[in-house]
C-alpha cells in the first residue's frame, strides 16, 4: 500500500518537474562565464571588466565557478548550463580536450562558445580570446631569463597544475625558443615543477628546486600564484636564486625591485581587464551573430578599436589581445593599485 | 525487505505499515520526492529531460557505491577506488589511441580494475590484521602514482579515436542514458547478492562479528578478497563511463569518487560499523544526492554551498536514528 502512495507521489513530482513554466525571454545576450575555479584573483580582474563591458552593452552575465580546478568539476558546470537558456558560454578551461563532448554538446543546443585565458581545443570552441600569442609570452619570459641569469647556467621552471593549457603552451615555446636560438646554448632547463596554483605547494615546490639545485640562478613562474609563493621564500631565505614568471603587481610589490635585497628583478603580465573586455565584446558579438568565429572576420569591440579573427596556432581562430606588459621597480607601484 | 536487513530505528517488531514508514528506505523515498519537487520548485529548468540528461557523470559514480556497500556492510572501507578509477581509464584511453578495438578497450579497463582490486584484496586477506582504511590509502597513493608516471609531464591523455565511448554514452530514444539501465540493473543484482543470497547474509555475518562469522565456518577471508576484487572491476566500468564523458584522463580523474560512493551509502542507511543497510536505501539515497545537486547546480548554486547543502544532510542522516533511539529510550525509562 505504502509503496504505492509513495510511487504516486513520486509520479507526481515528475510530472511536476516537466510542466515546469518557461520563462519569457529577457532582452540582451545572456552570458555564462566559466571560470576554472573559485579564489583566483588573475581571473577575478577579467571577470570585473567583463561584466562592467557586458552590462553597459545591455547583457546579463552569471560568474560560474566549479567546485575544484578540475575538467571534471567543469563538465558538471557545463552540464547545469546547457540546461539553462544562456546564449553565449564564455570558459577558461582547466583542459584542453577534456571539455570537447561537452562544449560540442552545448553547440548542438545552439549556445555559442567563446574561451578566454586558458583554452579548449578547436573543436570545442567558435573563437578564443588569446591574451598574447603563446610565442610573444614565451619570448618575453625567456629574455628575461636570460638577462637575470647573465646568459648562462640552470634555471626552472614552477608552474601551475600539469594540465593547464596556457601554462603548457607557454612551457613548450619556451622550450622551443631555447632549442632553435644558439642565444641560450649555455642555459639549462633542470626541471618543471607543478605547485598546482596552491600556495603552500607552490612554496614547497621552490624549496625542493633550491634544495636540489644549489647552483639554481632563475626561477620563471608563469603563474600568479606560484610567483607570489616563490618570491616570498627566496626573499625571506636570502636565497642567490632570482625570480621571473608572470605575476600580480599588487601581490609582487615588495618582492620587486633591484638588488640582493628583492627576489624578483622584474615581470610581466598582460593586460587582464583589456582581456575580460575584448571576451565580453566577442561574446556579444557572437551571439549576436555579427561574427561567426571565422578567420578574417573582424568587429569593433568598443574603445579597444577593431578587431580581426586570425588563425591559432591549434588550427582553430583567436582573437589576439596584445603583447604582455613588464613590471619593474619604476611602475609597479602604479599598477598595484590596478591589479 | 527493509526490515531484513536496513536500519530499522527500533527493534521491537511492529506493525508491517508503521515499520516500513519508519524505516530509514521509507523515509529516504520521501525525501526524495521532496527533493525533487523542491527541485522543480526552486529551478525552472528541472525537468525528466534535464535531470537524465545531466545524470551520467553523477551514475558513473553511483556504480562504485553499490560494491561500496559490501565493503561498508564488512564493516570496511576502500579508499582507492578514486585512484583505480583513475589508472584504469588512463590505461584504457591509452589503449584506445593505439588502435585497439573498442571491445578491448572495455575489457583492459575492466581488468586494470580487477587487478587492483585483486592487490587490495591480497594485502588485506594475506595480512589481515592491517587495518583497510591504512591499507587501501596506500593503494590509493600507488595507483594514482603510477597513472601519473603513466601520464607523463603533460600530466593527461585525450582520445584520438572517440567512437567507442561515444557509444556507450549514447541514449534510447536519445533521452534515457545507457548507463541509468546499467545502473538499475547492476543495483538490482547486487541488492540480491546482498540482501537474498548466502553469500550476502555471510557478508551481514561478517560485518556484525567476524569472529563470530569466522568460527561458524564461513570462509571470512575467501569473502573479503572476492569482495575487494570486485570493487576493482566496478571501478574499471566507472573509469570507462567517466572517460565517455571527458574524452580522456588525467592526473585528476576520480579524486574524491571513493568519498562520494562512502556518502551515498552511507546516507542510505549503510552504517559504516558494518552489518547494516542494504542496497535499495544507498540507492535511493544515490538518486537523492544527484537530483539535489543537479536541481542546485541549475540555479548556478555556488558549488562549496552545494557541498555544504549535502554535508549537512549526511551528518543528519547519520545522527537521527541515533537521536530517535536515545528519544525513544529515554521515553521508555520514563514510563516504567
Amino acid at each position: 500500500m505504502n509503496k504505492k502512495l509513495v510511487s504516486a507521489i513520486l509520479c507526481g513530482a515528475m510530472v511536476l518537474g516537466t510542466v515546469s513554466p518557461v520563462f519569457a525571454e529577457e532582452d540582451g545576450v545572456k552570458i555564462a562565464l566559466v571560470a576554472k575555479s573559485a579564489g583566483n584573483a588573475f581571473f577575478e580582474i577579467a571577470a570585473a571588466s567583463f561584466v562592467e563591458t557586458a552590462e553597459a552593452e545591455g547583457s546579463t552575465v552569471d560568474i560560474i565557478y566549479p567546485e575544484e580546478a578540475t575538467a571534471d568539476a567543469q563538465i558538471k558546470s557545463l552540464d547545469n548550463l546547457i540546461s539553462q537558456d544562456y546564449d553565449v558560454i564564455c570558459i577558461s578551461a582547466n583542459d584542453e580536450n577534456a571539455l570537447q563532448a561537452k562544449l560540442e554538446e552545448a553547440m548542438d543546443a545552439g549556445i555559442k562558445v567563446v574561451s578566454f585565458d586558458s583554452a579548449v581545443n578547436s573543436d570545442s570552441r567558435q573563437v578564443f580570446v588569446n591574451q598574447a600569442g603563446v610565442t610573444e609570452v614565451a619570448q618575453a619570459l625567456m629574455d628575461a631569463v636570460y638577462d637575470i641569469a647573465g646568459g648562462e647556467g640552470q634555471w626552472a621552471i614552477l608552474s601551475a597544475t600539469s594540465q593547464a593549457t596556457n601554462q603548457n603552451a607557454w612551457i613548450d615555446a619556451m622550450k622551443e625558443i631555447m632549442e632553435s636560438d644558439e642565444k641560450y646554448a649555455d642555459l639549462e632547463l633542470v626541471e618543471v615543477a607543478y605547485g598546482d596554483d596552491e600556495s603552500q605547494k607552490s612554496t614547497d615546490q621552490t624549496e625542493a628546486l633550491v634544495t636540489n639545485y644549489p647552483d639554481l640562478k632563475v626561477i620563471c613562474a608563469p603563474t600568479t600564484v606560484g610567483i607570489a609563493a616563490a618570491a616570498k621564500y627566496l626573499q625571506d631565505n636570502d636565497c642567490t636564486c632570482k625570480l621571473t614568471g608572470l605575476g600580480l603587481p599588487s601581490e609582487m610589490l615588495e618582492y620587486t625591485g633591484e638588488g640582493d635585497d628583492y627576489s624578483c628583478p622584474y615581470f610581466y603580465l598582460w593586460d587582464m581587464q583589456g582581456l575580460g573586455t575584448l571576451a565580453a565584446y566577442t561574446s556579444i558579438a557572437i551571439a549576436n551573430e555579427e561574427i561567426t568565429g571565422a578567420e578574417g572576420e573582424t568587429f569593433t569591440a568598443g574603445d579597444l578599436g577593431d578587431y580581426t579573427i586570425v588563425a591559432a596556432s591549434d588550427g582553430g581562430t583567436e582573437i589576439v589581445l596584445g603583447l604582455p606588459l613588464e613590471f619593474n621597480p619604476d611602475n609597479i607601484e602604479e599598477m598595484a593599485e590596478l591589479y | 525487505m527493509a526490515g531484513k536487513s536496513g536500519r530499522s530505528i527500533n527493534n521491537v517488531p511492529e506493525s508491517p505499515i508503521k515499520h516500513m514508514i519508519f524505516s530509514w528506505e521509507g523515509i529516504l523515498v520521501l525525501l526524495f520526492a521532496a527533493v525533487n519537487i523542491f527541485c522543480a520548485w526552486f529551478s525552472e529548468f528541472y525537468n525528466v529531460s534535464s535531470v537524465l540528461r545531466q545524470m551520467p557523470v553523477y551514475l558513473a559514480e553511483v556504480f562504485l557505491m553499490l560494491t561500496m556497500a559490501f565493503i561498508l556492510v564488512m564493516g570496511e572501507i576502500d579508499i582507492s577506488v578514486g585512484s583505480i578509477v583513475c589508472l584504469a581509464a588512463t590505461i584504457s584511453c591509452i589503449v584506445c589511441n593505439a588502435g585497439a578495438p573498442f571491445v578491448i578497450v572495455v575489457l583492459v579497463a575492466l581488468l586494470v580494475g580487477t587487478v587492483c582490486g585483486a592487490v587490495n584484496g591480497l594485502i588485506l586477506t594475506r595480512v589481515p590484521e592491517l587495518p583497510p582504511m591504512i591499507v587501501t590509502l596506500a593503494t590509493q597513493i600507488i595507483f594514482r602514482g603510477i597513472a601519473e608516471i603513466i601520464l607523463g609531464s603533460g600530466g593527461s591523455v585525450s582520445l584520438s579515436n572517440t567512437a567507442g565511448f561515444k557509444a556507450i554514452a549514447g541514449k534510447v530514444g536519445g533521452q534515457v542514458p545507457y548507463i541509468l539501465f546499467l545502473v538499475l540493473i547492476l543495483g538490482v543484482i547486487a541488492a540480491v547478492i546482498l540482501g537474498k543470497s548466502t553469500f550476502g547474509r555471510k557478508v551481514y555475518a561478517i560485518g556484525t562479528n567476524r569472529v563470530t562469522a569466522h568460527y561458524s565456518g564461513i570462509h571470512v577471508q575467501k569473502i573479503r578478497f572476492i569482495i575487494y576484487t570486485v570493487m576493482g572491476t566496478i571501478s574499471g566500468l566507472c573509469a570507462l563511463f567517466i572517460v565517455s564523458s571527458s574524452y580522456g584522463a588525467n592526473t585528476t580523474t576520480g579524486e574524491g569518487f571513493e568519498m562520494d560512493a562512502i556518502a551515498m551509502a552511507v546516507f542510505g542507511g549503510i552504517s559504516s560499523t558494518g552489518g547494516k543497510g542494504n542496497i535499495a536505501g544507498g540507492l535511493i539515497a544515490a538518486f537523492i544526492i544527484v537530483c539535489l545537486r543537479i536541481g542546485l547546480g541549475q540555479r548556478n548554486v555556488h558549488s562549496q554551498v552545494i557541498l555544504l547543502i549535502i554535508g549537512v544532510l549526511l551528518v543528519a542522516a547519520v545522527a537521527l536514528p541515533n537521536i530517535i533511539g536515545q528519544i525513544q529510550k529515554a521515553a521508555k525509562v520514563k514510563k516504567s
